[in-house]
């Protein structure tokens, strides 16, 4: 890609700096990978090429709500609220202090004399900038929704800021701050009512994160170089310049990284990649919990025995899912198809996150979490279910990876050979996928989901409360009260404990049944260190925590 | 190229037989070898479809035996010939069973474009004015139309977005059929307006014969010396937009059907990794059916030309047919390179 | 495959029954051959806009296609009108219209990028690859196919023209597989992807005042040695898939009109004087046999630029058709018309171009 007019370019490579240009040359000159020269003139180790096959919307936080934008904006942009290393729990970063002042106010407290690269100061008025423009702008591929409980922001003085809520004590509020919702943009650089392009927003240096951009070539090629001027939690980054690569196709990372052109693959190379990688002695595979989960959905509506089908009965339709769910052999799904890159999920909340539980392995299969095909038939029979139960089932070959057309082939192979299910597997284009999964099109189907923030509740709130945006008909009372009920529980364990409960009831009841969870995998060349740092239940993959030793 | 268009059926045109026994009779040396080369391919290709329940150790979305799953990205060994696929598939009954479903996709590409683009053809050239006009305009965009983008579209409106065996068999044999409608289209209508002008026609009409009836019969009888061609072509490409189809992740689901592109597509990561046999093989099965189909419309293509044919059949003086076609360059202009490549 | 079809491309130009009534009608001067010849790029174009439009719209739209899998139906469907997409098919479309008469395409909806920046960006990298293809099926092509010819009906023409219709036989991306399975990962030889390494990459953008996005300018100017080489390595595999599958068309088109040169009636003329079939070959039949190849190659950039899908999403090679199954994959549709429409009308320009030569070097042409 090579984007820009070249007025933009040449005021681009003005702005990059002697810097860039001499550790590129001094890197270039090197010509190898592995003799580590000191970088130009610049303190913190050589620079890292990055690859990664994610692709970006939009740097403006108001105009994308996908990973890979999201990425780039962990380095450059300062949150009010962010996950240290190692963690899920959220801690003040550019703030000195937040908290619930009353129910439904909450108060950050920004640290002093903060300021953009581009020497603009940063104050309350910037925060308040940029939350209001996100609720102006509603952009359609934006991350708005995520302010739903937000009603108003103010800023007092130059160092406070105060949300108005409108639910009381929203225990996730200060989740939302570190998420895609939440970077804080110059109010001098972004516009208040439309999408800024990214070509101004690298000229104007509007950036205030551990790093800035010092060029862009949209999904090509980005360089950052350590922001001096990052007073946050994150601290100064260990290497001073980063250039991050995009790729589309996995396999040309994967040799890119074996050859040495990239330092580190972050995001996504295949299982069969992953797995040759793992042999290979000049590099190194970091594994770290994945917040991405893969479930199948049911409908409670269309399923077999479901609530509209000419057989209704929710007690059979119930035996139908619990029978799958004693039948499905993750280990299996997860060691053939994904080769270790996926590990089996027993519940809803995913391992690392805080108030994780492992319902399903308890309550299906052998107990151990392998299948068991005679539980499933016992408990089909007792609720007098025909077998083998015709069920058609949807997975979308196009938008969870190439392999998902290996994983459902599995899970049929695995349902159909007990006799017990004849499963019609079909697959359809995403754009019509996403349409006709909440029209009742499909009985039964494969969804996946990445966390807006490491809260369990993103794991909840969203799937199993009456207003969910599965529309898969599920509707369990209970269940949607404790949901709303540990939403507003400012005690850290009784909620926890909540969230543990939750889990058991759906368990029972089998809205969707989870089966993956992904690992974050990072592969580095021998010698970088500091990946598995920041491969944590944070999900975010901080640059500034890489160095090469 | 109308200059080359070669009127006056023969007498000789009452004994021959099927177009492409004929032209093997004709051949003659190195000709005949390519020939007889193409056919033996291609009847290998047709063989297996047919045999395919026969041919294959295991079916095409088998995924385990009585002595259990048979593993993913397993190397060639006494069970598996081949190897197995990265999603556990066996290779061989993979390939094997993916003759079926190019055949399909071949089929139904032939009988489309042949129908719709005869048809067109016959209407365009005889009522000709406005109609014809359009009609030759849309047909001369239609060849501006990037073909895989065509594909693709139509993969998802066709199937309503279901990588099912028949939505991809469609999806690839339509586009197919889009692309080349035109051509059967061209030499339907140029035969259409040289017979509607012809002496002939005019007498059959005073003496009472349906015109409809003798356009088709003459126009169709003039065009089976090209047609032939033009098929071959036609098929290599249904095979070759079903695969690059299947390559860019719009192939058929693998429960419902073998497809060779999507085996490649698969194979992706396998190729970086040292797994070769994944992709080789499928990649071959591909070479092979466009490579028969090839060589066939070439050596017909070659037949039919004069200054092509072999000196020695030409010596012998066999009179070859020239053709009317794209297919059939004649002069050595332009407009007998757009044959040339049309072939290739 | 894209690009074999595409080859055809050409052929309504080249064969004169594909004229439309009123060229014949025309019958006559060059001058009305060539302005009607000029007028049917419209018509061409508007067939394919229009299509394309419709085709793409009942693909579904890119907001669904971002977020499906995050957001409720009710919450999608407020994004979809926020955006117009929920309107009339038809008021959209006229709604295009008038941006494209006014040369606006548009921003792209899933980079945010002005297409037009986008085709100017990715165009070069596309020329430069059409280029190096070119290159190779030069090298590779006439030479063998001259050969050919001269060894006609013998083991060596066999041997290379069955190579040429391996060249057509193998799908370009098979091929690039082999490729890299051979000299990438095999060898490690070359490079399997993009268009130069991260570091040559940098080096370019911050030392070059005004980069024309064609690399190997950009990287001389750059003044080193090593990123120039850089650049070229990283285009030899491209070129050969791409080249090669050329290569088979020139070869044939070589073979071909060198073998109707020497039949016709001056060579025979010259060789019952008893000229040697090697000087025949050479003197008599091959300059003339080049004379198509001229309106081929006019064909093959045409080809290049419009089948180069599956040739850049291969090598990951940053061009026109890289970008264009990227925005397919997106739906976007504003990006994939506007691609569409370029693509459109350089082929069809290139067309009209090819046609006038035609009918300048052929008067038989224009009837």
């Amino acid at each position: 890609m090579t984007p820009l007019g070249s007025s933009g370019r040449r005021m681009r490579a003005a702005t990059a700096g002697i810097a860039v240009t001499a550790l590129a040359l001094s890197a270039c000159g090197g010509g190898g990978d592995d003799d580590g020269g000191s970088g130009g003139g610049s303190g913190g180790g050589d620079a890292l090429i990055i690859g990664t096959t994610d692709k970006i919307t939009t740097i403006d936080p108001a105009g994308s709500y996908d990973n890979g934008s999201f990425a780039v904006m962990n380095q450059v942009y300062p949150f009010l609220l962010n996950t240290p290393l190692g963690s899920p729990e959220v801690e003040p970063d550019i703030a000195e202090s937040a908290e619930f002042t009353a129910p439904t106010q909450y108060t950050v407290t920004l640290k002093s004399g903060l300021t953009f690269a581009n020497g603009n100061e940063l104050t309350s008025s910037d925060v308040k900038f940029s939350f209001d423009r996100q609720v102006a702008i509603a952009d359609e591929n934006g991350p708005s929704s995520l302010l739903a409980n937000l009603d108003s922001v103010e800023a007092p003085d130059d160092t406070t800021v105060v949300f108005n809520l409108t639910n009381p004590d929203d225990q996730t509020f200060p989740q939302v701050l570190s998420s895609p919702v939440g970077p804080i943009v110059d109010e001098e650089v972004f516009s208040a009512d439309s999408l800024t392009p990214d070509d101004d927003i690298v000229e104007g240096n509007a950036f205030a994160g551990p790093y800035v951009i010092t060029s862009y070539e949209i999904n090509d090629l980005i360089s950052y170089e350590a922001n001096p001027d990052y007073q946050g939690m994150l601290g100064a980054p260990k290497t001073d310049t980063i250039n991050v690569r995009y790729y589309a196709e996995s396999s040309n990372l994967k040799l890119d990284v074996e050859e040495g052109a990239v330092d580190v693959a972050y995001r996504s190379l295949s299982a069969t990649d992953v797995e040759d990688l793992r042999g290979n002695d000049d590099v190194e595979v970091v594994d770290g919990p994945g917040g991405e989960i893969r479930y199948i959905v049911f409908n409670f509506n269309t399923q077999p025995y479901g609530a509209t089908t000419p057989e209704a009965d929710p007690a059979r339709a119930l035996a139908v899912r619990q029978a799958m769910a004693h039948l499905l052999d993750r280990e299996e799904i997860a060691e053939q198809v994904y080769k270790g890159t996926y590990t089996p999920l027993y519940s809803y909340v995913p391992d690392g996150l805080t108030g994780a539980t492992q319902s399903l392995q308890e309550l299906y299969g052998d107990g151990q979490g392998g299948p068991d095909a005679d539980a499933a038939a016992q408990v089909l029979q007792a609720a007098g279910v025909q077998t083998p139960v015709q069920l058609s089932l949807q997975y979308s070959n196009d938008h969870y990876g190439p392999s998902s057309g290996d994983e459902y082939a599995l899970i049929k192979d695995q349902l159909e050979s007990t006799g017990l299910f004849t499963v019609d597997l079909q697959t359809t284009e995403w754009t019509q996928y996403s349409e006709q999964r909440t029209e009742d099109v499909y009985p039964a189907y494969q969804l996946g989901w990445f966390p807006d923030y490491s809260d369990a509740d993103n794991y909840l709130t969203p799937f199993f409360t009456t207003e969910n945006f599965l529309s898969n008909h599920y509707d369990n009372p209970q269940v949607n009260e404790m949901i709303l009920q540990q939403l507003s529980t400012p005690d850290p364990a009784q909620r926890t404990a909540m969230i543990e409960q939750i889990q058991d009831v759906v368990a029972g009841d089998l809205s969707t049944l989870p089966y993956l969870q992904g690992a974050q995998i990072a592969v580095v060349r021998t010698g970088v260190t500091g990946a598995e740092d920041t491969l944590d239940a944070s999900f975010k993959f901080r640059y500034g925590a890489l160095e090469r030793a | 190229m109308a200059t080359t268009a070669t009127p006056t059926p023969t007498p000789a045109r009452r004994r021959r037989g099927l177009p492409v026994v004929r032209q093997l009779r004709q051949a003659v040396g190195l000709q005949r070898g390519m020939l007889v080369a193409g056919l033996v391919l291609t009847g290998v290709f047709l063989l297996t479809a047919a045999l395919a329940d026969l041919l294959a150790p295991y079916g095409y979305n088998q995924l385990r035996d009585a002595d259990g799953p048979f593993g993913a990205q397993q190397s060639p060994s006494g069970d598996h010939w081949l190897g197995t696929t990265v999603g556990g598939y066996d290779v061989l009954s993979r390939v094997i069973y993916g003759t079926r479903t190019a055949l399909a996709v071949i089929v139904v590409a032939i009988v489309l474009s042949l129908f719709l683009g005869v048809l067109l053809g016959l209407l365009s050239g005889y009522f000709g004015g406005w109609l014809d006009r359009v009609l030759v305009v849309v047909c001369d965009a239609v060849y501006a139309f990037p073909t895989l983008l065509l594909a693709i579209v139509m993969a998802i409106v066709i199937s309503g977005g279901q990588s099912s065996l028949w939505g991809g068999i469609l999806a690839a044999a339509i586009s197919i059929t889009v692309i080349y409608i035109p051509q059967y289209f061209r030499v339907i209508r140029a035969e259409t307006v040289r017979i509607k002008a012809e002496a002939y026609v005019e007498s059959a009409k005073v003496i009472g014969a349906s015109h409809w009836r003798i356009m088709t019969r003459h126009v169709l009888r003039n065009a089976t010396r090209t047609l032939p061609l033009i098929l071959t072509l036609n098929a290599s490409e249904a095979i070759l937009t079903l695969a690059g189809l299947g390559f860019l992740g719009f192939g058929i689901e693998p429960t419902a059907a073998a497809e060779w592109g999507f085996d490649l597509n698969r194979a992706l990561s396998d190729v970086t990794s040292g797994i070769w046999w994944t992709s080789i093989f499928p990649g071959i099965a591909i070479v092979w059916v466009v490579l028969g189909l090839t060589l066939v419309g070439e050596s017909l293509n070659d037949l039919a030309d004069p200054r092509l044919r072999s000196r020695r059949a030409a010596d012998a003086g066999e009179t070859g047919e020239v053709t009317v076609v794209p297919g059939g360059p004649l002069g050595a202009g332009p407009a007998g390179l757009a044959g040339i490549e049309g072939a290739s | 495959m894209t690009t074999t079809t595409t080859e055809l491309t050409g052929e309504p130009a080249a064969v004169p029954e594909a004229a439309p009534p009123p060229r014949r009608r025309r019958s006559g001067g060059l001058g009305s051959y060539i302005a009607v010849r000029f007028l049917l790029i419209f018509p061409t174009i508007f067939v394919l806009v229009t299509t394309v439009f419709f085709l793409m719209r009942t693909t579904g739209d890119p907001i669904t296609a971002a977020l499906g899998g995050r957001l409720g139906p009710a919450e999608l469907a407020e994004r979809v009108a926020a955006a117009g997409y929920d309107r009339p098919l038809f008021t959209q479309y006229l709604e295009y219209l008038g941006q494209l008469v006014r040369l606006d395409f548009g921003t792209t909806l899933s980079t945010n990028q002005p297409v037009t920046e986008v085709l100017a960006d990715f165009g070069t990298a596309t020329l430069e690859l059409a280029f190096y293809a070119l290159v190779v099926a030069f090298l590779v092509g006439i030479p063998l196919g001259r050969f050919a010819a001269y060894a006609r009906d013998r083991w060596p023409d066999a041997v290379l023209r069955v190579f040429a219709i391996l060249c057509y036989a193998t799908p370009v991306f098979f091929a690039g597989m082999v490729l890299k399975l051979v000299f990438s990962s095999g060898l490690g030889w070359l490079p399997a992807s993009g268009r130069a390494s991260t570091r040559s990459e940098i080096l370019i953008q911050t030392s070059v005042e005004n980069p024309t996005g064609i690399y190997l300018i950009d990287a001389i100017k750059t003044g080193n040695g090593e990123v120039v080489q850089d650049v070229l390595e990283h285009a030899v595999l491209p070129a050969v898939a791409l080249g090669l599958l050329t290569a088979g068309v020139f070869l044939r088109l070589v073979r071909t009109n060198v073998i109707g040169t020497l039949g016709m009636g001056y060579v025979e003329a010259a060789r019952s004087r008893g000229v040697s079939e090697r000087r025949l070959l050479r003197k008599h039949a091959y300059r003339p046999a080049l004379i198509p190849i001229v309106t081929v190659i006019g064909l093959q950039v045409a080809l290049l630029l419009g089948g180069a899908v599956l040739t850049e999403t291969t090598f990951e090679w940053r061009g026109l058709g890289f970008q264009l199954s990227e925005y397919l994959q997106a739906r976007d549709f504003v990006a994939v018309q506007g691609l569409v429409v370029l693509l459109a009308v350089v082929v069809a320009v290139t067309n009209f171009v090819v046609d006038v030569i035609a009918a300048l070097i052929d008067p038989r042409v224009r009837y």
